[in-house]
């Protein structure tokens, strides 16, 4: 896919040089963090330099997928969505921590599930969905 | 203790405010200029003193140039427009006196209420110029962000879990501000609040409901500051600018934050609290950012008025159930002009103009006794801690 086809089907997210890595790996159901190939620090969001060692070896490496909920919000009301309904089901937007590294973090939603029964420390594991046309990593309840 | 050479060298000499509301029609820049000229009019002086223009970065409000012009406001050394968050701009005014770079400087903030942020301010067509070329965020995208606003909701779930907490302390936050607007004559919102008002408030961003988050207004403040030496030639009680400083760590996106008790506001009190002669023994008022609730109860704790988790029993101990506020050890009020939540989302320029109001003695029926000593600390979590010391002359 050309980079001027990525942008246009990722139309609401930034994709730029840095995160193209990112978003192409969605195409793949593949969640692909920055790592630094010479120390091995991961970070997220896409960043084309290593802020531990100033490696410029930054390589988009697939994660496991496991992680644990840190955040949690539940939103009574947001961005017109195809399938949420706020005020029926405020729609649930968690940080997930993944197990690569302590304190790194992505930002999505928690599926497969009651809503309700989503809490800060539940383990979950990556999920794919369809939004706006395009595969969005989710996490489900780990092991359902 | 750490370098500050720039201690009580300059002094905030003018103050000017529109007041704050949910229904005004005039332009951003009217209400500029309304501010800045009640400022340097309160300072005594004209046009023809002021050298620097500090424009506060908020959508919509004029650039240093058009203040100028519509000022009147020629030979400017020094202009510049930071970003909004007021320390930034208090800052870049007093480096800019003490440096030369000017002598006498307006710093101006105007503030209009987003198309989003009421149904009034959508039907309004002429705040659409503000939102033009994308300026919507993650608004016009999807709704897995912990972006800007939406971080303080995200990391007020971690606080209730890590802490057992509950919802209170946060509620309590928001009645002490209404309470303390209602003798304001400035502040948007001065209907008071109960507990019970707080938990039947909508539910936005839970566990954020509506009475957790300031309120959108349009609105001006204004500031001139100058050298302490020519403040003592002017015609109000000077208030020197005692110790300042922002603060920034290296992991401050919204969701890599290392935690509750690790972020910006830390990198505040430590700087600080080493550039001061004063601590909070020494403070009279106290100006806690507000824009959030949970931004109140992150400084309430991080600077150690109490201990991390301490939030919901310092202020249940420090409760005035008589006036239905807080009072620090039975003396000291918090955010006595109301705060973002309640006089007005100016991003914390209310909180430095009721400061330097108080301690010139002039608030009136708020006027804390004999306030000498005030301490401010704007901003959140991410990217605009802020803090400052301001102390009578």
């Amino acid at each position: 896919m050309s980079d001027a086809d990525l942008v246009e089907r990722f139309a609401a997210v930034p994709v730029d040089q840095d995160t193209k890595d990112f978003y192409r790996g969605w195409l793949d159901h593949e969640l692909r963090i920055d790592r630094c190939a010479d120390c091995g620090r991961w970070q997220h969001p896409p960043r084309p330099m290593c802020p531990a060692c100033w490696s410029w070896n930054v390589v988009p490496t697939p994660v496991s997928g496991r992680g644990t909920v840190h955040l949690l919000i539940r939103l009574h009301q947001g961005p017109p969505l195809e399938g949420v309904d706020y005020a029926a089901s405020p729609h649930p937007v968690a940080v997930v921590e993944l197990d690569e590294q302590p304190g790194l973090r992505i930002t999505s939603t928690v599926v497969n599930c009651d809503p309700r029964e989503i809490e800060i420390g539940m383990p979950v594991e990556l999920t794919w969905i369809d939004r706006d046309g395009v595969p969005f990593p989710a996490f489900r309840p780990a092991g359902a | 203790m750490a370098r500050n050479p720039i201690k009580d060298r300059v002094a905030i000499v003018g103050v000017g405010s529109t007041g704050f509301s949910r229904s005004n029609q005039r332009s951003a820049l009217a209400l500029a200029l309304d501010a800045s000229t009640q400022a340097i009019r309160d300072a005594g002086l004209t046009a023809a003193d002021v050298n620097g223009i500090v424009a506060i970065g908020e959508p919509g409000a004029p650039s240093p140039q058009v203040l100028a012009a519509s000022l009147g406001i020629s030979d400017v050394t020094y202009f510049s427009r930071p970003a909004p968050v007021v320390m930034f701009s208090i800052v870049d005014a007093m480096n800019a006196v003490y440096a030369g770079a000017c002598d006498t400087v307006l710093v101006c903030a105007a503030m209009l209420r987003l198309p989003w942020a009421s149904r009034s301010a959508a039907n309004d067509p002429f705040r659409r110029v503000l939102v033009r070329g994308g300026g919507g965020g993650a608004r016009g995208g999807w709704p897995e962000s912990v972006a800007q606003a939406a971080a303080y909701a995200a990391w007020a779930s971690r606080y209730l879990h890590e802490y057992r907490a509950t919802r209170e302390p946060f509620g309590r936050i928001a009645v002490n501000c209404r309470t303390n607007a209602r003798a304001n004559p400035l502040a948007a919102m001065r209907d008071p609040i109960t507990m019970d008002d707080y938990y039947e408030a909508r539910m936005i961003r839970e566990p954020l409901c509506m009475l957790d988050m300031d309120v959108p207004v349009d609105g001006g403040d204004a500031f001139v500051l100058t050298t302490a030496e020519r403040a003592r030639a002017l015609q109000q009680p000077p208030v020197l600018v005692h110790a300042t400083t922002v603060g920034l760590i290296d992991r401050n996106d919204e969701d890599q934050l290392p935690g509750l008790t690790r972020h910006g506001q830390h990198v505040v009190v430590e700087a600080l609290r080493a550039k001061s002669d004063l601590w909070l023994d020494d403070v009279d008022v106290y100006y806690p950012y507000d824009g959030f609730t949970i931004i109140t109860i992150g400084w309430l704790e991080n600077t150690g008025w109490c201990a991390p988790g301490g939030a919901a029993r310092f202020i249940a101990d420090n409760w005035d159930d008589e006036t239905g506020r807080l009072m620090i050890d039975g003396r000291i009020p918090v955010n006595t002009h109301g705060g973002s939540l309640s006089e007005g989302g100016t991003r914390g320029t209310g909180h430095i103009r009721e400061a330097v109001v108080q301690l010139r003695g002039q608030a009136g029926t708020r006027q804390v006794p004999g306030a000498k000593t005030a301490l401010v600390t704007p901003g959140g979590f991410f990217f605009n801690s802020q803090g400052a010391i301001l102390r009578a002359a």
